[in-house]
Order: C-alpha cells, then structure tokens, then sequence
C-alpha cells in the first residue's frame, strides 16, 4: 500500500540518522585513513578504477574537470612562503565520506541517494534523474557526474578492456551520478555469505578495494558496530565521536591524532583520518 | 499630471480598437514572429544535441555542476510575478491605471512560467526520466523524496501555473464574450463561443464573475510569494557557502517583483507600438508603472545591502570568501554589472523627465532585466567556483554555446507564445478599460456639477 | 603444432586442480564473495567457468621487475582484478597502482596479434622457418641477444638457446636500474642487493632512493616504511630525511627534505662523516683522515646544505641507532657516481649500519634460476658492436632500445647494421618498428613462468606465473613456447620430449621437488600446490655480508658549469611510467603524478625562482636543450626542485606502441648526453646539461590540483601535528 509504504520510508529516513535514540543495529561500515602511513602513492585510486568500472575519460574531458576518480589522492603544501617544501608534502585519499546526515541525500529529489541500514551512503543509478543537487550540497564534492556515455566512449572502454569491467558492479550510463559505495558490492556479498551462516560479517572478511591495495595499510575498514574491528578500537582510542559535530577531546589539548574533515557542518563523516605526525627533532 | 485615459472615448470604439489587434497582423508582426521562431530553433536544436550526447556539452563539470539552466530558470520564474503583481495584488488594491496592461501582464506570468519550466526539464541529466521526481502511483510504491526543495519547486510551479491560467481565463470571459459577438464566423468565433461560457452579461453573472475573480486573485498572491520563496529555498536551504542565507525568500521575491516589472516597461512599449495602443497605454500609465518598478528597485538594493551585511558579520568565513570571490574573482565584471544594472541604472527612473521618456525607459528596462538575470547567475556559479572545498575550487567553467543557444532560444519561445497570444486573444482588457473610462467620465461631471452650483 | 598439444583440456585440468586448491586453501583471501546467485547470459560456458562464481589464481605481477605475487579474480573465465598474494614475504598481499594496471596489459586493445615479417603478417611456422634458416647460415658470434632483467626458467631457456647457437652476446639492459648502486654494494658488502631493514631502523637518511615510488622494490619498501613509521614498534616512529635535487614521492614523505646540489651526495657523506666525528662519535683512523677536508663550512659551500642543517644531520645519526643510509638514482646518476655510492656506504660502515640494518640476502640455491639484473652499460656496449657491424642477426625481448637510448648513441641506425632483427614484443613499440620479424607475445596473464626476483627481502622464492585465464588472442605466444621452439630446431633430441613449455616447465620444478622443500610429495599434488600458493620458498642459506667499504680512493670533482646549458636536467622515474614500458595502460595516464597531479601528458619542473629569472609561467611550452637534443613540453613551477635543476618525468612521449602512449608527452631519455660513470661504465643518468627557453606558446596544465594550489585555506583537511604533541605509544 503506497501510503503506508511512503509513511514507513520516511521513518526510516529519520531513523538511520544519528539523531541519538537509534543506533545502528548489526552494521555500520567505517573507515579509519592514516595520514602519517599514506605516501600518496594512488595505488588504492587506481584499484577503485579495476574494482568500480569506473570510466578513463581521456586528456581532453579530464581537462574540463570531468574526471570520474571516486577515489582522488589531493596533495597539499605548507602554506608559509618558505623557498622549498623543505618538510614535505600532505597527501590525503578523499572519496565519499559516508555521512551520516548526509547533506546530499536531503536534497535528492528522487530519493536516489538514500542512506541504508548498514549506515552507507547509496546511490541508485536507475533511479537518478540527473538533477546533480547531491553534488551541489556535497561538501566535500567527491560526487562524480556522466556527462557523457562512457561506455560508448572509445578511449573509456574499447571492446577488449570490456572483458575487464567487474560483473557486480553496473556500469553507469550517461546522465547519472556516480561516487564511492564503499564497495558496496564486496559488502553484500559478505553479508549474504555471513547470513547464510547465520552469523555477522567478521572484522576483515571483507574489504574495500582501497583498502586491500594499499601498501602502507593506511586505510582501515569496518563495522564500527563490532567492537572487535580495528576501525571500532581506532575510533575509541582517537575518541572520535560518530553522531558528534565538535569533539569532546578537541575542547582542551589533546595527543590524539584522529579528525573528520568540516565536522562542523554536521555530515558526521564515516571517515576519520588521522593526522600526519612531522618530527621535531630534525 | 495628466490623464490615465480620456474619458470621452466611446465603448464602441475601445472594442473597435482592441478587436483590431485581432485581425489581420502587419508585417511587423510577422517579421517578430519570425525571429522568434528561429531563435526558438536554435534553443531546441542545443537541446536534441545535449539530449543525444551528453549534458557534457554544456561544459559543466564535476564539481561545478549547475550552469546558466538553473539561473535562467530563476529568472523566468522571476518575470512570472509582474502578472500577478498588476492583476491581482494590484486590483485588491483598486488601483484603477492597471485595468488596460493587466491582461498582457497576466499572459507573461503564464508565458514565463512555461518557459521556467523548461529549463528545469533540459537541466535534467536524464530527461527521459524527469516523471521520477513526480508523486505519481507506481506498482513499486516508490516516491519522490519530500525532504527535496527541487520536489517543492516541481510542485510550487505546477500549481502557480495551472492557478495564473485559470486566472487569466476567468478575467478574459466577458472580452471573449465581446469577440464572440463581434466576429464573423469562423474557427475563432467558434473558439471564443466555447469559451465564452454563454457569458451574457446578466447581473448574476457579473456578481458571480466579481466574487469568483476576487478569490482567485487572493488566492494568486501567496502563491506568487511562496513559488519564489520555493526557488530561493533550492539554495537557502542548502548547506553551501553563498546560498546558506535565510533573507533568500524575500530577497528572491523582491528581484522577482523587480523583473517582472522591468519587463511590464518593456513589452508595455513594443505593444504600445506594435498594436497602435496609445490610447489605452498612456503615458501616465507607464509613469505609474515606473515609479513602482523604482520603488521595488530600492527595495531590491536593500535587501542586497541586506544579505552582503549578513554575511559579512557573521563568522562564516566560507560565505565570507565566496563574496568576496565574486567581488574579485573571474565572475566580478558580471558582479559588478549586475550591481550597476539592478542599482545604479533605475536611479534613471527617479528623474521626472525620463519617466515618460519611452527611449530611455526602453534602454533602461533592458539594462535592468539584463542585471536581474545576472543576479541569478551570480546567485548559482560563484559557490561551485568557490565553495567548502579548497581542492576542488574551480575558476575556469565557463559555459558553452550549447547554454547558450537554449538561453537565447528561450527568449524566442516566450517572444513565440507571447505573439500568438496577443493575435488570438484581447491584450487589452476591453471591460475593465470601460469601467476604467466610465469612472473618469463620472468623476469629470461631478466636477463640473460642483463648478455649475455657484 | 604447439598449441594444438597446448590444448584447453590439459590447461582446464591445470587451472582446475589451481584453482580448486586455491579455494580449498582459501589463501586467505575473502575480499570477494564466492558463490553469489546472479543470473547471467551462457550459452556455452567454457568447461571450468561456474557462472556468477569468482575463482582466484595466484600468479606473478610483470609489470615491473620486483616481482609481486598477485591473486587475479576470474569470473566467466575472464580475469577481472589483481589483488596481492599475501603469502609473498615481497608484496604480503598488497600491489601497487602499475601492478593494478596490469590487467590493462593484458585486455589493451593494442596488442600484437600475429607474427609480422618486413610489415606483413605471417603464420608462426614460417616465422620461426625464418629463423632457422638464418641462424643455420651464421657463426654464434654474429648472433646477440639484447634482454632486460631475467631469472627462472625463461632465463634458462634463453642461455640453452643462445649455447645451442654458440653465441656468447647476452646483453641485459634495463634502461631504468640502480646499477651503479649495485656495484657499489659489490664492492662495500660483496652483494649486489643485500636486504634493507627499514623496519628496524630507527633514522633513514635517503640520498635520492625514491623507495615508495620506483626504485627497487617499492611495494615490498613502502610495506617496510608503514612499519618504520608505526609510533607503537620498539624502535619508536623512524625519522626520514631525504637528501635530493629532485623532490621524488618519498621525498615528500620524509620528515626533512633537503634540495642539494646535483652531484655533491659524495661530499655531504663525507661531510657527515666529518661532523659525526667531531660529535665524539669513534670513526676508523683510515676513515678520519679520508674526511679530514670535508669540514662544514666547505661541504655546505660545495652542497648548498647549511652548515646547521649538516649539525642536525650528524646530531641524528649519532643518537638514532641503527639507522639507514641509501644511495639511490639521484646519488648514482653522475661521472663520480660510484664515488657517491662509496661515500655512502662508507656512512653506513661507520654508523654501523652494516649487518643491523643492511643484511645478507639469501642465496639462491640454483644459480641459473637466479635474477640477472639489467643494467645501462650492456647498452653501450651491444650499441659499439652494432656499430662495428659484428652483429649479423639480433634478437631482442623485454626491452625498447630504440625509445629508451639516448639519440646521442645513435642506436637506430647501428641497430639497422644487423641484416635480421628479431623482435619479441606485446606493442608494435618503436623497436618493434625497426624489426625484420616480430613475435607477439601472450600476456602476463597468459602465460607460463618462473621469477625469482632480484632484491630478496627475506628467503628466496620462486615465483609462479600461470594464465588466469585462455589466450585471448590465437596468433600470440608466451615466450616460453618460442624458446623452445626454437631449441626444437637445434637440440630435438633434447626437448623434443616436451609437448610446449608448460610441460618443459612442469617437469623442470617437480624435478627438483625434493631441493623445493616437496621431498614428500607426490608429484601432481606438489605441482597442485605450488600452483595454487603461486610460489615455493626456497630453502636456500642466509648468505654472509661484508663490510669493507673504505675511503681509499674517494675524491670528488669540483662541480664544472657550463654557461652554454647552465641547468642540470634530472630525468624523474615516475612510480606510474617508470621507464615507459607501461605507457599504454590507460589507468596509468590518467592516474595523476603524486607531486604535480599532471595526467595524460609530461612536463617540465622548474623552481618558482628559476622560472622568474627566465619570465616563465605555469602552462609555458619550453624548449629543453641539451647538447645532443631537445624536446617542448609545458613548465610547471615546483617548489621540490634545486633552483640550478629542471626534471621531466621518463616514459612518455612515445612514436609508437599504442593509442593510450603515442604522442602523448615527450621522450627524455632521447636528449641524454652520452656521460658514463667512471668506474661502471653505466650511463650517468644526471649528466646532462640543459638550457631552457619559451617557445611563445602557453596552454592551461591539465592537472587534478586546483585553482587553489595546494593551499587549505585555513581549513583543517589534511592535518599535520609535530612529532612531540602527539603520542602514538597507545595507539592501536
Ligand atoms: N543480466 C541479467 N539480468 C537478469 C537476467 C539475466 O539473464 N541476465 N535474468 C532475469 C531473470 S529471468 C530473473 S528470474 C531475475 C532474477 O533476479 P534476482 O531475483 O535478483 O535473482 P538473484 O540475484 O539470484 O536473487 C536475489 C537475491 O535473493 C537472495 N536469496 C537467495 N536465496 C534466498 C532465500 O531463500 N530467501 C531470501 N529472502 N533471499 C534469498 C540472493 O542472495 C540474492 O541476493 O534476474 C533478471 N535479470
Ligand atoms: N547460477 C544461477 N543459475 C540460474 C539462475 C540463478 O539465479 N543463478 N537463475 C535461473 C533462472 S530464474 C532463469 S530464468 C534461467 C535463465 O537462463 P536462460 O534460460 O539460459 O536465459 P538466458 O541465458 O538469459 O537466455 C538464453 C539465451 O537466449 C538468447 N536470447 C536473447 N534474446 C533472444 C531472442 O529474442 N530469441 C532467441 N532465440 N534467443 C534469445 C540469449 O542470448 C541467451 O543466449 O537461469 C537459471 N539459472
Ligand atoms: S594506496 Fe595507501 S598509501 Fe597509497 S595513496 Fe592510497 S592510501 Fe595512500
Ligand atoms: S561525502 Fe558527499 S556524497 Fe558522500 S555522503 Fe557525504 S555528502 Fe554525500
Ligand atoms: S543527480 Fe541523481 S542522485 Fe543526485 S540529486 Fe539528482 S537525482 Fe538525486
Ligand atoms: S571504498 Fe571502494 S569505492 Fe570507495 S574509494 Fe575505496 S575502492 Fe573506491
Ligand atoms: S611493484 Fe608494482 S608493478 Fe612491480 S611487481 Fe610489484 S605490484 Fe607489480
Ligand atoms: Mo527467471
């Protein structure tokens, strides 16, 4: 019955926010990346193109911004005026930051961006029209846009590298919105698997593809429901708070290196980065 | 100051003279026609070319997604508000000089509307899907998500449209009836028979007809306030730097207002000139009309004021930045021209001498429509170019021809629609304009009366 | 005919038992979901296909020579994603992006499809006819073979075929290779590659070793440096101090990165040497008097490093101990680049890093099998007897001579001295272009072989490198097959026995099952499981380390300018382009450069202050000079290069190969001055001087950073905090 369907959807929208009252029940995927680990070296951007189908949009479009990396390495230099970067450079892996309140999800006019259980951030191509409002309210716009059919693009995927593209995951036609699941498709997978077991996914039975890329293991991933994943500990000894948009540990100082980017907008990111460390000494 | 119109022309000659803008067109008429037609062209022939390749056309990029679609959008729903303003608001107000440039304003909310309307449609990465964003009944029980201002905006829209032409077509029926009974027959006599509703003038139905338009009128006004309070909260209600701004709504109204006058003045001189109206569309008339077009202009001024200030001591620095972006950025010469065309330009219209000044009002009511749409640019593209995110600050988007074309095209659809309009059906409202005379003849012989006493 | 005994049944059961013992064994991998219900479209599944069903295979990464263990998913019979073997004590599971791109090699639509002789195809009996009869009519010494790096059983065929053929002239070439370094270790330690232990160090002080990027190992060096880096091991979190003309991606990494004068790496160790010596730390009386001169004030006039900065240097050694010290391309690249080498080692003998944090590698047990390391020099030297015309006939395998050479060497023309040119290749490349014959070869994740890599970070290891999936063109072959093949032709009686070369290889490994450490085993299972773990460990001894690098001999060149070409031109090996091998992976071009972010095109790096004296923007197309060519590409302004230096990335700019490589960017190694190091002999990669000027043209960079240039705009994104306000002792 439409009505009552309608009336139980939108409970629902309300009830995977972290507006206190409801926690997550057996699953919330999080993310845990080590700044002071990470090299920059975008071997975790390159496996998210093998593992996500995700288009080569070739010299041209990429230099009118439309580039489609879900997975983008950024790299910062300090911003004294000094001669040389003579303490290096700041690289960090920004993709979908999961919110929990998520600023692009609200403004969705078709619901095509929605919020599931597990506590991701899903995108659902059929359903997207295309209006690009996600993007425009995204704040840390990691929201790719087809602007053109990659799939009929000869440069994106000629007929032999065809073969390559990933079977669980759709290939995104023109006009429509694209970004980090999170992998959401190893994720089912795991779950149905852990279901037929009847059990819970366990920490690091699953993966992003990121994650198992990464040679410096600068991403951790997990449910942050599961007190044994590494991603729970991570986020309890950095004392960061998921539903919090101010950290209690920020208010005096603190050793502790673990942060969410623009907290104070309230997305409530499910990705906490911890902070590059520089040696004094030298 | 002189007369909003003579009181000695004779009703006969009023449905004379407006039924001649019925018959048989000029061939200035056609050459507009014409022009319009192609410019329209242009516009759908950008839009079955992004449709088959790609909104990449447009040379939007990720994550500078919104272009001059949205902002023209904004625009049009702006020059909505002129009909209502002079056709509702102004007839609870019995202000009197509206009665002969009500009827086209009227039209132009309509013709906007339509037009608004599609740039929500081309904007679409998948047009052919637009229906999703509809709450219709589906076997899936999927719906829209009510939480989206875009969904408000969909629906704010439909209902303003579908209300301004019941409104329009309600205030036609005793003209259409006029046309009914003056034309020989034909497919039109037939048109306005039909619409007509056996409209015979009785005084049961003009009461009918007074209560009926009076309601819907009332009932126009907020929706004129609240469609663009809608349009504002597509940004206001955002998070984004720039558009976080609670004096939205009334800002956007004001500019709305703003426009729609601005465009009065403009299309009130083309038919002035076009269908010989002089008559009707007195030059006191258009004083009137400008010096509330100033009055709205300096209204419009604050509020910028306004929001500027707001910003500017709040403590978010990212809003902070965007303005000043604009002030200095890539987009500052079409900032600083907006500025110009919205404020300094209508100061023109304080000065007695250019209030009937028809060139120069003509000038001026394009260099302020020119400013308004501006503004909505200026609203939509600085906070892509510099929002939250540092990394992502994209300075060079600039739009294609293809955003262009459709821009262009769209002035040549309104211009279309707006044509065959004034050829099918009375731009000047016959009925009101002989009440209007009517009422001046009564108040010349009072006059006369009180001097023949003594 | 080959592949016809190379029949899919035989291969199905082959990758059946692999497969199915790799589920079994599970290989600890359960990132994918196995056995998901998905409907899909099968008219004829091929035999070992289970639709909708992910099986993995674990195989070997070529696509550089550090020799990854990989685990291709198949699905549908088609490989779709390479994850690492965590059973490799090299990449422990973990790949890096060139690696990911490996699946590009093998689906690039640019692939060579059959056999071309003289510009027209032709069926492999021919073209193998065609080398028969051409070798018959020559003596082995008119006959040489130009190969990179090799090791395993490819090797072993390769050496059986050039005996059966009597030729002696096996040059291995590797255009991009720390050979200079690994003579040096010769000489300091007695091994080439002796283990380096980031892990346990507690300082690294690199001297232009872009470990985390391209050099060596990089996987295997970046997993060492998380560890190096973690605040909770014994040692506490490791400083690291990069010492380079050139801001490589570890440079960016490091605690310090210090620009020095191109050159002078010798003299700043020596420098160092000094300092620490004054600091009170005990240096060998043959050592003090070496260093004697190399007081800071002059090490810091001749460097360009400040004499404070020398003081920190020394101060950190002395109380980091053990610490690292690397010599790498920047050090190496010079006339004098066995001396900064030395120099280097030197360092590390006298903080006695030598046996703490450089140890013995392991001995390969079978030295035939064993890694033969590429260098510079054997180019030059193949180039020298093209040139005196000795070379009749040339086969040529894993390598792009003709891109790769410096035009100074002249190597096209001598290369077309030789009246048969054989060319085994994947692309029509530029070498491939001057061939008479060309085989095209099976992918990597087509075909059979064996690795054992060069840098061992622990035991030796055979790696396995076995088709994930069947050929995906008929008229190519794996160069096993080719080889042998061709020893058919020569030695029947030999390897007439072997159906192709999976069975040469089968029997080959299960014969020596025993010395495997598989004495138990029977044979099929052994073979089973060495399928299925993708590599047998080797038992093979610890070998022993030296440690006799001395100061005799050390001298250093005063820097000589050259007003004509005032700049240093540091050809950068990119961790994406490496020597250019790979440029027509798609993935590889549009994943940007760590340190400019530019795609899909190469580019100039210029100090800020540099580019100002000479009026150049961002987005300038500059003409590069040496004195013995030039090339165009767009400036960008660095911060992270010595203002008398200007780098361009190697590997793009190719006339050839494929859609994705040619045209796009320009070749540097073209315009390298034919400068050799001293000692080695080995093209000194840093020699060349430039001159730069404007062309007139600008273009906008197309680059992933922003208009906001790096900068945060005081907003917290990528935080940093200082080593003493933060304690990583608890964390997890
Ligand atoms: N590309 C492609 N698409 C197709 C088709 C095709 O041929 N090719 N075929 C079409 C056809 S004919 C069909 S029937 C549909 C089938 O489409 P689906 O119905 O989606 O088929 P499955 O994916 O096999 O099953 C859906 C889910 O059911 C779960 N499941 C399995 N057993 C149970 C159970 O006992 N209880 C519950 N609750 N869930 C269970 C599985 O884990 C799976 O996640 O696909 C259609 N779509
Ligand atoms: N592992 C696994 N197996 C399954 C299922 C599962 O969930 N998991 N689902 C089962 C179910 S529900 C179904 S319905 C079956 C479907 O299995 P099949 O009945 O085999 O359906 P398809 O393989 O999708 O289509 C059969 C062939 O029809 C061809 N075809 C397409 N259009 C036409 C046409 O117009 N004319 C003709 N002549 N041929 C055409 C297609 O190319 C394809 O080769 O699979 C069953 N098998
Ligand atoms: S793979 Fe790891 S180290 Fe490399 S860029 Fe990604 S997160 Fe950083
Ligand atoms: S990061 Fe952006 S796209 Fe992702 S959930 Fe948050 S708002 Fe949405
Ligand atoms: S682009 Fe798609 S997902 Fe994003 S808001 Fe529009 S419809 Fe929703
Ligand atoms: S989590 Fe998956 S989708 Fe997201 S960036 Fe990593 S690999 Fe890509
Ligand atoms: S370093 Fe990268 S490319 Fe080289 S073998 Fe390892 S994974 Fe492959
Ligand atoms: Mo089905």
């Amino acid at each position: 019955m439409s009505v009552s369907n309608l009336l139980e959807n939108w409970s629902k929208v309300r009830h995977t926010h972290p507006v206190g009252d409801v926690p997550h029940e057996e699953y919330k995927w999080a993310m845990a990346i080590d700044l002071d680990a990470c090299t920059g070296c975008n071997a975790c951007s390159v496996a998210c193109y093998a593992e996500n189908n995700i288009a080569v949009v070739g010299k041209e479009k990429y230099a009118h911004g439309q580039a489609m990396h879900w997975m983008r390495i950024e790299r910062y230099w300090d911003e004294d005026e000094r001669e040389f970067p003579d303490q290096g450079a700041q690289f960090l892996p920004m993709m979908c930051q999961q919110c929990e309140a998520a600023p692009c999800e609200t403004v969705c006019p078709v619901g095509a961006t929605n919020h599931t259980a597990d506590g991701l951030n899903s995108q659902v191509y059929n359903r997207c029209v295309g209006s690009r409002y996600c993007s425009a309210n995204c704040p840390f716009k990691v929201r790719y846009f087809n602007w053109w059919d990659y799939p009929d693009q000869e440069n994106a995927w000629p007929d032999e590298m065809k073969q390559q593209l990933n079977p669980d995951v759709t290939v995104r036609t023109k006009g429509v919105m694209e970004k980090c699941t999170f992998c959401v498709q190893r994720l089912t997978a795991a779950k149905n698997m852990a279901r037929n077991e009847g059990r819970l996914v366990k920490d690091g039975e699953v993966q992003t593809a990121c994650q198992q890329a990464c040679p410096t293991n600068a991403i951790s991933f997990g449910n942050l429901v599961d007190a044994e994943s590494r991603v729970h500990k991570q986020w309890k000894q950095q004392q960061v708070e998921l539903a919090e948009d101010a950290q209690a540990k920020d208010e005096y100082f603190t050793d502790l290196r673990g942060y969410r980017i623009l907290e104070d907008l309230r997305a409530y990111p499910s990705v906490m980065y911890l902070e590059r460390v520089r040696e004094s000494a030298i | 100051m002189g007369k909003d119109i003579r009181e000695d022309i004779s009703w006969a000659k009023i449905n004379e003279d407006v039924l001649r803008s019925l018959e048989s067109p000029r061939r200035l008429y056609w050459v507009i026609l014409l022009v319009a037609m192609l410019a329209f062209s242009v516009g759908i022939g950008c839009e079955v070319y992004q449709y088959n390749v790609g909104m990449g056309v447009a040379n939007l990029d990720n994550p500078h997604v919104w272009g001059l679609y949205i902002a023209t959008f904004i625009f049009w729903i702006g020059m909505s508000h002129s009909g209502t303003l002079l056709s509702a608001i102004l007839h609870l107000m019995h202000a009197d000089w509206r009665k002969p440039i009500y009827r086209f304003a009227e039209a132009m909310t309509t013709f906007s509307l339509m037009t608004a309307g599609l740039f929500v449609m081309v904007h679409l990465g998948r047009l052919w899907q637009f229906y999703y964003s509809l709450p219709y009944p589906n076997e899936r029980a999927l719906w829209p998500n009510f939480q989206s201002p875009l969904l408000w905006d969909a629906m704010a829209i439909f209902t303003y449209l579908s209300s301004s032409v019941i409104f329009l077509f309600i205030g036609m029926i005793p003209d259409l009836a006029i046309c009914r009974d003056h034309l020989h027959p034909g497919w039109r006599k037939k048109l306005y028979t039909l619409l007509a509703l056996g409209w015979e003038g009785t005084d049961r139905q003009w009461r009918n007809f007074r209560i009926t338009y009076l309601t819907v009128a009332c009932f126009l006004i907020p929706l004129a306030v609240s469609v663009h309070s809608i349009v504002a909260s597509d940004f206001a209600m955002s998070q984004q730097p720039g558009w976080h701004v609670t004096s939205f709504p009334p800002y956007f109204v004001a500019g709305a207002l703003y426009s729609g006058c601005a465009a009065i003045v403009t299309l009130f001189i083309i038919l002035r000139y076009v269908f010989k109206f002089e008559e009707y569309m007195t030059l006191p008339i258009l004083k009137k009309t400008v010096r509330l077009t100033f009055a709205i202009a300096m209204v419009w001024t604050y509020l910028n004021a306004v929001e500027f200030a707001a910003v500017w001591y709040s403590h978010d620095q990212a809003a902070k930045d965007v303005l000043i972006q604009k002030a200095t950025g890539p987009y500052a010469p079409f900032w600083w021209m907006m500025i110009f065309c919205g404020s300094v330009v209508p100061l023109t219209l304080a000065f007695k001498r250019f209030q009937t000044n028809i060139p120069v009002l003509f000038a001026v009511s394009l260099l302020l429509n020119l400013g308004m749409w501006l503004e909505r640019w200026m609203i939509v593209a600085p906070t892509f170019s510099h929002g939250y995110y540092p990394w992502t600050w994209d300075h060079n988007q600039w739009p294609s021809l293809i955003q262009w074309g459709m821009v262009f095209g769209s002035f040549g659809w309104f211009a279309l629609l707006f044509m065959v309009f004034c050829k099918v059906f009375p731009s000047v409202s016959m009925y009101e304009v002989k009440e209007m005379v009517y009422h001046r003849r009564l108040a010349s012989e009072s006059q006369a009366a009180a001097k023949g006493a003594h | 005919m080959i592949e016809n005994n190379f029949n899919r049944r035989d291969f199905l059961k082959v990758l059946g038992w692999g497969g199915a013992a790799v589920t079994l064994s599970g290989c600890g991998f359960t990132s994918v979901q196995d056995g998901t219900e998905t409907v899909v479209s099968y008219v004829e599944p091929t035999e070992y296909a289970l639709p909708g069903i992910g099986v993995y295979f674990n195989s070997t990464c070529a696509q550089c020579d550090a020799g990854c263990s990989i685990t291709g998913r198949v699905r549908e019979g088609r490989a779709l994603k390479l994850e690492g073997n965590a059973a490799s004590s090299i990449n422990r599971g973990k790949m890096c992006g060139l690696g990911q791109a490996g699946v590009q090699a093998h689906y690039n639509p640019d692939r060579l499809r059959e056999p071309m002789f003289k510009g027209q195809p032709v069926a492999w009996d021919k073209a193998l006819g065609l080398i028969d009869e051409k070798v018959k009519t020559l003596k082995g010494d008119d006959v040489a073979f130009l190969t990179g790096g090799m090791s395993g059983h490819v090797k072993v065929l390769f050496k059986n075929y050039m005996d059966a053929l009597g030729s002696k002239n096996h040059y291995v070439y590797e255009a991009v290779s720390p050979s200079v370094v690994r003579a040096a270790n010769k000489k300091a330690y007695g091994v080439e590659a002796p283990r380096l232990r980031l892990d346990k160090a507690k300082a690294v002080v690199s001297f232009g070793a872009d470990f985390l990027g391209a050099w060596v190992s990089p996987v295997h060096f970046s997993q060492q440096y998380a560890q190096f880096r973690k605040g909770n091991r014994p040692e506490g979190r490791g400083v690291l101090v990069q010492i380079e003309p050139k801001m490589t991606l570890t440079g960016a990494n490091a605690d310090r990165w210090i620009p020095l004068r191109p050159g002078t790496d010798g003299v700043l160790a020596l420098g160092i040497i000094h300092a620490l010596a004054k600091n009170g730390l005990s240096v060998p009386a043959d050592v003090a008097a070496a260093v004697k001169d190399y007081a800071p004030e002059r090490v810091s006039q001749e460097t360009g490093v400040s004499v404070e900065q020398i003081g920190k240097l020394a101060a950190l050694l002395k109380t980091h101990t053990p610490s690292l010290v690397l010599a790498g391309d920047a050090a190496e690249g010079y006339q004098h680049g066995s001396q900064n080498a030395a120099a280097i080692a030197l360092l590390n003998r006298v903080l006695g890093n030598v046996g703490k944090t450089i140890e013995a590698p392991a001995n390969v047990p079978f030295p035939q099998i064993a890694a033969q390391g590429g260098n510079r020099a054997a180019l030059q030297a193949l180039n020298g007897k093209l040139a005196s015309g000795k070379v009749q006939m040339l086969f040529v395998h894993g390598a792009n001579p003709v891109y790769t050479a410096p035009l100074s060497l002249k190597f096209k023309e001598n290369l077309n001295k030789a009246t048969f040119k054989v060319v085994f290749a994947h692309y029509m490349d530029e070498t491939a272009l001057q061939a008479d014959l060309v085989l095209p070869l099976d992918s990597a994740l087509e075909d059979w072989a064996t690795a054992v890599p060069e840098y061992l970070p622990e035991g030796a290891q055979l790696n396995v490198q076995q088709p994930l999936m069947e050929k995906l063109h008929a008229g190519t072959r794996g160069t096993g097959d080719i080889l042998l093949a061709l020893l058919k032709q020569r030695r029947a009686n030999e390897y007439g026995k072997f159906d192709d070369f999976y069975a040469y290889l089968r029997n080959a490994v299960v014969s020596i099952k025993g010395a495997l450490g598989g004495g138990g085993k029977d044979e099929d299972t052994f073979w089973a499981e060495t399928l299925s773990e993708g590599l047998v460990k080797l038992p093979g001894s610890g070998g022993n380390l030296s440690s006799k690098a001395s100061a005799a001999g050390l001298h250093f060149p005063a820097v000589v300018e050259d007003a004509a070409y005032p700049l240093r031109l540091i050809p950068s090996v990119t961790a994406n382009m490496r020597d250019g091998r790979n440029a027509n992976q798609p993935w590889l071009q549009e994943s940007p450069d760590p340190l400019t972010t530019i795609v899909w095109d190469s580019w100039v790096e210029i100090h800020p202050k540099t580019a100002a004296k000479l009026g150049i923007v961002e987005g300038d197309i500059v003409e590069v000079a040496s004195k013995s060519g030039s090339i165009k590409a767009q400036a960008y302004l660095f911060p992270g290069i010595h203002p008398d230096a200007v780098s361009v990335p190697l590997g793009y700019g190719h006339e050839a190969m494929g859609r994705y490589a040619k045209g796009v960017g320009a070749n540097a190694f073209a315009m390298l001055d034919a400068v050799s190091d001293q000692e080695t002999g080995e093209l000194a990669m840093n020699e060349t001087r430039v001159k730069i000027g404007k062309t007139g043209q600008r273009i906008i960079v197309i680059k992933e950073e922003g208009v906001a240039g790096g900068k945060q705009a005081g907003k917290k994104i990528a935080a940093r905090l200082a080593s003493d306000k933060v304690d990583l002792s608890k964390e997890v």
